[in-house]
């Protein structure tokens, strides 16, 4: 299931602010990702992981440094090649669920299906499947609002996952939810990832939410904390939990 | 506490500004309010004193039977009396005084004259020849009227003795001498004269003794001559006019209370000198009138003081919700920490209350700045109403206690505590609450409105002033209600779409109720604005409807005397446009006079050019020219042309033994249709031609009737003066009658031969032929007269060059029909002075023009005129000429009486000192409520965008671009706008169709005539609406623009 590196990062560097009072959140950040794996990324708050995750998603800009998502050099597009990538090929999970409190559950998870202009029967086919997946079927009607953490946790990766993205990008997301809900969610996207094919790459603080990934890569005060070395196939290396194929 | 206010002050100063300029713009509409109706107020009614025209304000003093030991103390107490009440404004006064008759001994037949003295003489005649009379001389000098002159064969240099005065006491004769002949200038005060300045009347009567005696007069002699001279006065009235050019409103309201009890006190200081005493003004009822006009003003400017209180006080509950809004992490924060209730209460209190003082130092100068300039714009501008920049009590209080008044509505939301669910459930039964109080309290508005004819006498009408801001934020907390239905269904259709952006701007708008306060401000702006300019133009429409219906016509010229033959060429001159001469005067209606001091009036015009003519609104999409047609003959006379300067004579023949005379009365027409007459001396009918008085004294006269009131001569035949037998002898007479008119020829129009009541049995065979031979026109006239019979029967042969007309024609108000009972086809009996004509209402109309609201009969002049000819009453009875599309203003300068126009009326209502802060403020009232409301509009979404921040990063997330962002938001706030500017449309359009007719009032605040007519200006409100969404679009547009921009990743980081 696993293949070559779906996201590449390189000597990526972002600072913020300028002079004495800049902050430097990342430096020098070089890893990749293989297709078809989930990894978690983590570090204490204002270590960096926000805008490393950013920089992937194509919300953010890194001062120098290419970052590579399937094939895509995210650090040369444009607003709308930005917007097509997010569209097409990054998902996120925010750790406040990010979900539109206009919308029900099922219209947020139809929304990306809507920016890809989905004919409406194969969109309602998709969202009800996804609502399936997550096991949230019966709440479809129901606004963010009306559910509980985890439950609009659930719909959140149940929309991300609407538009078959290459990459999930999910930030802390169970920084809301108290541990036994965080895990189902963990539990859940792991699932997806090898349901649907998917590469995730989840921001994390909790070590209970490291077992789940396949690999763990470690961000502190901008730096990656161990430089993985590049292995034989051209893919660096991590730390691995074992469960990943590097 | 007072540190964190502080502290937050700094840290919030953009917030706390918007809800300052917010909070400024109500003080500073009721501040320009209060200066409107202090200030200005003051002004109007001093400017409007300034602007009345002397009948308007003059005092008179009449007086009758003045022996003449008594003339000179009385003219002197009058004088001082009239000073006296109209202090302390400079007064002038002018007296006209006219004696007893006296007889006339050297005229050769029963005579009597009189001797006047008029101030001023210079100013109110034109000399004709010699010198006007001096004080002093022996015998008293005086001045005649060309007419008395030319009469009594008079020069300068005659001397003329005056006999004994009729009256009973014994008095000496006087004898004057003539140094001056005069004619009396028009509109200078000759119709009071006793013969109103004809110079004669051969058929006067004083009303001691049946017989008709020849008179003469005036001989005008010095004013001084005539008090001290000793004879007595009949009548002596003293004018007294103040100067009211730079009057003080509590001088005038002093001086009305003296005028009215002027008569009283006059009464007093005159005791049994004088055997009548009267004063008369005008002031009063003037200066009342004054008041009871700025009553309306004042309660309609009031009315959008409250209108714009209302829009302030719901842009401050928006700012107010969500400013608190934006503080409640900060209020929820201070709780945790420990503070009060109080303590928080305290501090939006100390922070409101330093935001009501802000708002009050800024709103004084601001609203004496918006005043001032107000008054230097069209229409107060053109009232005489600018005034500088200035501040007063009433102002400053005003301002204070709104800047208060609405602090305390912005303080309001931020001491409410949120408790979820309960909250909201009782917040929701709160607002329907307050809608249903709001709709009965509209409908109680109104209701009182529709079932109060006038104005409550009360100087403030509270009803007046307030329905129509109730109904208006009733009328747009409804349709709110019924906006969000609609964006449901917007929603449900939108879910259909295949994209995002549309469903997504679908699904915010319809799903976010909580922004109630806005669409509430969004509705009530657009209804406040709409409804101002309803209202104006509305408000416009009736002012002018008013002004045509009581002026009549393009142009009025309302005379003081009647109109001479040949005058009507010489208007149309003047005016430049179509004339015709008009009846307009009171008349009974069978035993019916009318109400109290109210006659059925009768207005008689040219209705052949009723378009041309008549103004007026005809309702069921009639004209006038279909009324006119109604009313007209339908051929015009032709009559017998009659040269200017030509000769007429008459000569007749009566067979039998007893001498018979005629007094012949011509009734020659000019070219505008007037129809004068022109009476001759009896003359025997002896067969020979006698020469008749100059008639054809204008070119274009033609002769349209002869009417020959037959007589048995006595030995005065001759002389002038003819007398009925007491014994009339026996048998029949066959009277033939030739009038010759030199030097034409005219067609073989028909002529009728009519005897005239009361008993036309008198007169047999009554016939009229007409034949043109070299000599000119001879109009033969012949019929057979009983002698025997009533000695006062008219005997009076009457032929007319157009037929017996029959009942004439008429159009009467709706308000005479009611009170009559009469409707179409319905036959009535006019008394037209002393002579009765039969009328068929042959149409019912809303109003007559230039009787609004009266019961009012509209006739045909030329169909009247002839009803009464063939009564043998030549007499017809012309008040005034009307002028259609008059295209000079020369008019007036014919001094023939007072002018009026239809434009000089519409601007005496629409833009007199006295309404002109009604439009005014109308038009304060429309930019206020765009200001507000694109205010509030640009605080609302610039609040819910920056609430939404984080939601606008996630859709970029979502991988939309910044476009669709904008798209989106765009779509969600004009989709909301559309409905609620709609829905605030409809609201102005209801409240300007329901509210606005029963708003406008007359001068005396009474419902106006013709009833109002609400207008909705399309063009204009069209034009505001467009303007208004496009303001509303751009302010949506530059918010979004500029939060969309900041919708990126650094949210999402501080989401997360």
């Amino acid at each position: 299931m696993n293949g070559g590196p779906l996201v590449s990062v390189r000597g990526v560097h972002r600072r913020y602010g300028s002079g004495a009072t800049a902050v430097h959140a990342l430096r020098d950040v070089t890893f990749e990702l293989a297709a078809g794996t989930m990894t978690a990324l983590v570090g204490r708050s204002g270590s960096g992981k926000t805008t490393l995750l950013n920089i992937i998603g194509g919300l953010d800009r890194p001062d120098s440094g290419t970052v590579l998502v399937d094939g895509t050099d995210v650090t040369a597009l444009d607003e709308d090649g930005l917007s097509l990538l997010r569209r097409e090929k990054v998902s996120y999970v925010f750790q406040t669920f990010g979900l539109i409190p206009v919308l029900s559950a099922a219209e947020n998870v139809g929304a990306p299906l809507r920016l890809a202009r989905v004919p409406p029967v194969e969109r309602e086919r998709r969202v009800a499947l996804l609502l399936e997946l997550v096991g949230l079927a019966a709440h479809a009607e129901q606004l963010p609002a009306e559910l509980s953490g985890g439950q609009q946790q659930r719909v959140a990766i149940a929309r991300a996952l609407a538009a078959s993205p290459r990459l999930l990008i999910a930030d802390e997301p169970t920084g809301q939810l108290d541990a036994e809900t965080g895990l189902s969610v963990m539990a859940l996207l792991r699932g997806v990832v090898e349901s649907e094919g998917v590469t995730a790459l989840v921001s994390t603080h909790d070590p209970t939410m490291l077992a789940l990934a396949d690999r763990v890569i470690r961000i502190n005060d901008g730096h990656l904390d161990e430089h993985p070395g590049m292995r034989s196939d051209g893919q660096l290396d991590g730390r691995s939990n074992g469960r990943g194929d590097s | 506490m007072l540190r964190l206010v502080a502290r937050r002050a700094r840290a919030q100063w953009p917030l706390l500004a918007a809800l300052l300029a917010v909070a400024v713009v109500g003080p500073t509409l009721l501040g320009a309010c209060a200066l409107l109706l202090t200030r200005t107020a003051e002004q109007a009614l001093e400017t409007a004193a300034s602007r009345a025209t002397p009948d308007q304000i003059d005092v008179t003093a009449y007086t009758v039977t003045i022996r003449g030991e008594h003339a000179r103390s009385v003219a002197d107490d009058i004088r001082a009396a009239l000073t006296s009440a109209l202090a302390p404004f400079a007064t002038t006064t002018a007296a006209r005084a006219s004696s007893a008759m006296r007889s006339l001994p050297g005229a050769g037949v029963p005579a009597v004259a009189y001797l006047s003295g008029v101030e001023d003489l210079p100013a109110r005649t034109q000399l004709a020849d010699g010198r006007l009379p001096r004080a002093g001389a022996a015998p008293a000098e005086s001045v005649v009227l060309e007419s008395t002159a030319r009469q009594l064969g008079l020069t300068v240099g005659s001397r003329v003795s005056l006999g004994r005065e009729l009256a009973d006491d014994p008095d000496q004769g006087i004898e004057v001498s003539v140094v001056g002949i005069v004619r009396p200038l028009p509109g200078t005060g000759w119709e009071r004269d006793p013969l109103a300045a004809t110079g004669y009347d051969l058929a006067y009567r004083d009303g001691r003794s049946a017989q008709s005696v020849h008179a003469y007069g005036p001989f005008i002699v010095d004013l001084a001559d005539l008090l001290g001279g000793g004879s007595t006065l009949d009548r002596l009235e003293i004018i007294a006019h103040p100067d009211l050019s730079a009057p003080d409103r509590r001088d005038l309201d002093t001086v009305t209370q003296v005028v009215l009890g002027a008569d009283r006190r006059l009464g007093q200081t005159l005791g049994d000198r004088v055997r009548i005493q009267r004063v008369a003004s005008r002031l009063p009822s003037t200066l009342l009138a004054a008041h009871d006009q700025q009553r309306v003003t004042t309660a309609a400017v009031l009315a959008v003081a409250a209108i714009g209180l209302v829009l302030t006080a719901t842009a401050l509950a928006l700012a107010g919700r969500l400013s608190a809004g934006v503080r409640g992490d900060e209020t929820a924060l201070l709780s945790a920490l420990g503070v009060g209730r109080g303590q928080l209460a305290g501090a939006s209190l100390v922070e409101a209350g330093a935001l009501a003082v802000l708002a009050t130092a800024v709103a004084i100068p601001a609203s004496s700045a918006l005043h001032a300039g107000l008054t230097r714009l069209p229409p107060m501008a053109g009232a005489g109403l600018a005034t500088p920049f200035g501040v007063n009590a009433a102002q400053v209080l005003s301002v204070a206690g709104g800047a208060l008044a609405l602090a305390a509505v912005l303080v309001v939301p931020s001491l409410r505590t949120s408790s979820g669910g309960v909250r909201g459930r009782r917040e929701l039964l709160a607002r329907s609450g307050a809608d249903l109080l709001l709709v009965a309290l509209a409908a109680i508005g109104w209701w009182q409105l529709h079932d109060q004819p006038t104005s409550s006498g009360s100087p403030v009408d509270t009803v007046r002033v307030l329905a129509p801001a109730l109904l208006l934020i009733a009328g747009s907390a409804v349709t709110l209600r019924l906006v969000w239905p609609a964006l449901r269904v917007v929603e449900r259709l939108a879910v259909r779409a295949r994209g995002l952006m549309v469903p997504l701007a679908a699904f915010e708008a319809a799903r976010r109720p909580q922004a109630v306060a806005a669409g509430l401000l969004i509705g009530l702006g657009c209804a406040a604005a709409t409804y101002g300019i309803g209202f104006d133009a509305t408000w416009q429409r009736s002012q002018q409807d008013q002004a045509d219906l009581s002026v009549g016509t393009d142009l009025a010229l309302t005379l003081t005397a009647p109109p001479a033959a040949g005058q009507g060429p010489v208007v149309g001159a003047a005016s430049g446009g179509e004339v015709s001469p008009a009846t307009d005067r009171g008349v009974a209606v069978g035993q019916w006079l009318g109400g109290a001091g109210d006659p059925p009036r009768l207005i008689a015009v040219d209705t052949t050019r009723a378009e041309a003519l008549l103004r007026g609104r005809l309702n069921d999409g009639r004209t006038w020219n279909a009324v006119g047609t109604l009313l007209a003959p339908p051929t015009r006379a032709a009559g017998v042309p009659v040269p200017a300067g030509a000769a007429l004579s008459l000569a007749g023949n009566a067979t039998g033994p007893t001498p018979l005379t005629v007094t012949p009365r011509l009734l020659l027409q000019d070219a505008t249709g007037l129809r004068t007459p022109c009476t001759g001396a009896p003359i025997p009918l002896d067969g020979t031609a006698h020469p008749l008085p100059d008639c054809a004294t204008a070119e274009g006269l033609r002769l349209v009737a002869v009417s020959l009131p037959l007589a048995i001569a006595t030995g005065n035949v001759g002389t002038g003066h003819s007398d009925a037998l007491a014994d009339p002898p026996a048998g029949d007479s066959r009277v033939a009658v030739t009038l010759t008119v030199a030097g034409t020829a005219s067609g073989a129009s028909p002529w009728t031969a009519t005897s005239a009541g009361p008993a036309p049995g008198q007169l047999g065979n009554p016939a009229v032929a007409l034949t043109s031979t070299s000599a000119g026109t001879e109009l033969r006239m012949t019929t057979t007269v009983a002698l025997k019979g009533p000695p006062d029967a008219a005997r009076n042969l009457v032929a007319t060059a157009f037929p017996a007309p029959g009942p004439v024609p008429v159009a009467v108000s709706a308000r005479f029909a009611d009170e009559v009972g009469a409707r179409r086809g319905s036959r009535l009996d006019l008394t037209v002075g002393l002579t009765p004509v039969q009328v068929s209402v042959a149409e019912v109309l809303p109003a007559v023009p230039s009787a609004p609201g009266a019961a009012a009969i509209l006739a045909d002049f030329d169909a009247l005129s002839r009803a009464l000819a063939v009564s043998g009453d030549f007499d017809v009875p012309v008040d005034a000429w009307w002028v259609g599309h008059p295209a000079r203003g020369d008019a007036a300068d014919l001094r023939l009486g007072s002018v009026t126009t239809r434009a000089s009326e519409t601007a005496r209502l629409t833009g007199g000192p006295l309404r002109a802060g009604l439009p005014a403020v109308l038009r304060l009232l429309v930019p206020a409520a765009v200001l507000l409301m694109i205010a509030g509009i640009v605080l609302h979404v610039t609040f819910d965008l920056r609430a939404r921040a984080v939601e606008m990063a996630r859709l970029r997330g979502l991988g939309m671009t910044r476009r669709e962002i904008r798209t989106v938001l765009l779509g969600q706030h004009v989709g909301i706008l559309l409905p609620l500017l709609a829905a605030g449309a409809v609201v102005g359009a209801l409240a300007t169709r329901v509210v606005a007719p029963l708003l406008v009032r007359s001068d005396t605040g009474a419902a106006p005539v013709p009833e109002v007519l609400p207008v909705w200006p399309w063009a204009a409100e069209a034009a505001l609406l467009t303007g208004l969404l496009a303001g509303c679009a751009l302010a949506v547009s530059a918010v979004v623009v500029v939060q969309a921009r900041l919708a990126d990743a650094a949210y999402l980081r501080v989401a997360s």
